[in-house]
């Protein structure tokens, strides 16, 4: 669990903290996501399943009226074959917060900082070691729409330099009248769901028979990332 | 071995108590010594990495041990020969896992931590993650990181050198990549004939010294002294390989104007390091030289502006330039026990 903390110069006594959960699910619409087996159809009428899907939330910022406080060594790759990763706590001083921030992807100073470990050990298989820099976001799978060997999809989103970034920080106000508390005591939560419809069609259309396999930085990384960064709404925040 | 002329840049002592991660935790930091009148680099590659004895000699067993390749043939030293100033001697492309080449020529390895980027097109922006790439490439090592990892683990040598230089027994990808960028980083070559010649401990001969009043005349703004590169991003009129369809430092940045466009390579020990160029096309330093004055493709619309009108030398230039190159090859560099495989 990583901390939250607000600065206060003059507090003597140990503040009191919450925790918070933070929970992604990834679905396409409505249904669910069965990794090798589900069956989507796109916007275009195009079929694919999904064999992989992975992408980096980092830098996750709570909000308020006061200000914002931002998790310390804020990095998680959400793997949707990975159940475990799909959910994190840390904890966070008392307060209340009404809207949560985000960047999907790695900022870019730690892009260039070398060896890192954790969320961000190369061993996730989302570094690119020719181009040194981080995938934000993966999307592996199958379409017969796909003129590739095996009718492979496979899209790795990245870059973070100038024009060619595809970082996008994502801000999520809560329901109107619904604040999140970080309360001693209380695991309270803000629930996330990300609609996979959008990494296909939002201000750009991607179409896998146009584009079965982008998998490097530019144009078409750019506008996948575009169309992912609205892919994500709040479905619920619970006090408990 | 000793050296003259040393300013001492960056003291690692200071760290020492940050780093007692648990009571039997003593590494021996070390002094990485930026030689006396050199330009300082641009970013402290051991900031993060304190330079270490532990971590230098781990580093080391990592850079010459075939495990880090699938088959166990292809150690980081099979293609960074000690004896090349760590490139592949006389070699355009080097071998690696199932009888494959590589796609470009092995550069030498010294003076790393003056570099900002790695590899011919600068792909890579920071040397801890460079071993990366040869580790996971199917030209050349052809592992994965998770597998090798596996085959350090079950290694006491290794349990036991993770340990000194990092204070437990957990072997991971960071710690190794750390380990060698310790090793890597401390590779350097500044111990010439022309380093004696310009600290007053040797002399040129004749031709010697007149081939450097040609290198400065016509060569010092690329390959600009004392690291005999400034390190930037060139075309120099290399026509494109209509195979290998190698378009340099676009691949990296997607810029048309780094179109064949590859990093200016050292100087230094350039006796040892040929064949010559990203593609190891060129054989001899005299048709390199020979090359500037009459190969350069001077329609290439991202040619250097510096070498739009070739070069022009005369014969007795040619030999004498040559004569000065051969000045950079750095015998304590190739001959450094430190740097070799421990017996």
């Amino acid at each position: 669990m990583s901390g939250l903390f607000l600065s206060n110069c003059n507090k003597t006594t140990t503040p009191k903290t919450g925790t918070i959960k933070i929970s992604f699910r990834n679905l396409v619409g409505t249904q669910p996501i069965l990794l090798d087996s589900s069956i989507f159809s796109n916007k275009f009428g195009e079929k694919y399943s999904i064999t992989q899907l992975k992408y980096y939330i980092s830098n996750i910022c709570l909000i308020n009226d006061k200000g914002k406080v931002t998790e310390k060594e804020s990095y998680h790759l959400i793997n949707q074959s990975l159940p475990a990763s799909l959910s994190f706590t840390f904890t966070v001083e008392e307060n209340s917060f009404s809207s949560i921030q985000f960047l999907i992807g790695v900022d870019s100073l730690r892009n260039v900082s070398g060896a890192q470990s954790g969320a961000l050990d190369p061993l996730n298989d989302m570094f690119w070691t020719w181009n040194s820099g981080y995938v934000m976001a993966k999307m592996e799978g199958v379409s017969p729409q796909s003129n590739q060997v095996g009718r492979k999809i496979a899209y790795h989103i990245g870059g973070f330099t100038g024009v060619n970034s595809v970082l996008k920080t994502v801000q999520l106000d809560f329901p109107i009248g619904k604040k999140l508390l970080v309360e001693q005591g209380k695991i309270n939560e803000i629930n996330l769901e990300a609609d996979l419809n959008l990494w296909w069609q939002h201000t750009n259309n991607i179409k896998i028979t146009e584009l079965p396999v982008c998998t490097t930085p530019g144009e078409m990384a750019k506008k996948i990332a575009e169309n992912y960064s609205a892919m994500f709404s709040i479905k619920e925040i619970v006090n408990n | 071995m000793i050296f003259g002329g040393i300013t001492i840049l960056f003291d690692a002592c200071k760290k020492s108590d940050e780093h007692a991660i648990s009571s039997g935790y003593h590494p021996t930091y070390l002094t990485f010594k930026i030689p006396a009148g050199w330009p300082t680099p641009p970013i402290d590659i051991f900031k993060n990495n304190p330079l270490t004895e532990e971590g230098f000699q781990l580093g080391k067993k990592l850079f010459y041990d075939g495990r880090l390749s699938k088959d166990g043939n292809f150690p980081c030293a099979s293609c960074h020969q000690q004896f090349a100033a760590f490139s592949t001697y006389d070699h355009q492309f080097s071998h690696g896992f199932n009888n494959s080449f590589t796609f470009r020529n092995a550069p030498p390895l010294f003076n790393l931590a003056w570099m900002k980027e790695m590899h011919w097109d600068g792909g890579i922006n920071h040397i801890e993650v460079q071993p990366l790439a040869p580790i996971t490439d199917i030209t050349e090592m052809a592992e994965n990181i998770e597998n090798l990892l596996k085959k350090l683990s079950i290694d006491t040598a290794y349990h036991r050198m993770f340990a000194a230089a990092f204070g437990d027994t957990t072997i991971n990808s960071q710690r190794m990549l750390k380990a060698l960028s310790q090793f890597m980083g401390s590779i350097q070559s500044f111990n010439s004939k022309y380093d004696q010649v310009k600290r007053g401990e040797a002399s040129f001969t004749v031709a010697e010294q007149n081939g450097y009043t040609t290198f400065k005349a016509k060569c010092n703004s690329c390959h600009t002294e004392p690291l005999f590169t400034d390190n930037s991003f060139r075309n120099n009129g290399l026509s494109i390989d209509p195979f290998l369809k190698d378009i340099g430092r676009m691949r990296i940045t997607g810029k048309s104007s780094d179109s064949l466009v590859f990093k200016v390579p050292s100087l230094r020990n350039i006796q040892y390091t040929g064949p010559y160029m990203h593609d190891g096309r060129i054989f001899s330093l005299l048709q390199v030289v020979s090359y500037y004055q009459t190969g350069i493709d001077i329609t290439q619309t991202t040619l250097d502006p510096l070498l739009k009108n070739r070069l022009s030398f005369t014969n007795q230039e040619k030999v004498d330039l040559i004569e000065f190159l051969l000045t950079l090859t750095d015998d304590v560099l190739l001959h450094d026990n430190r740097l070799s495989q421990s017996k």
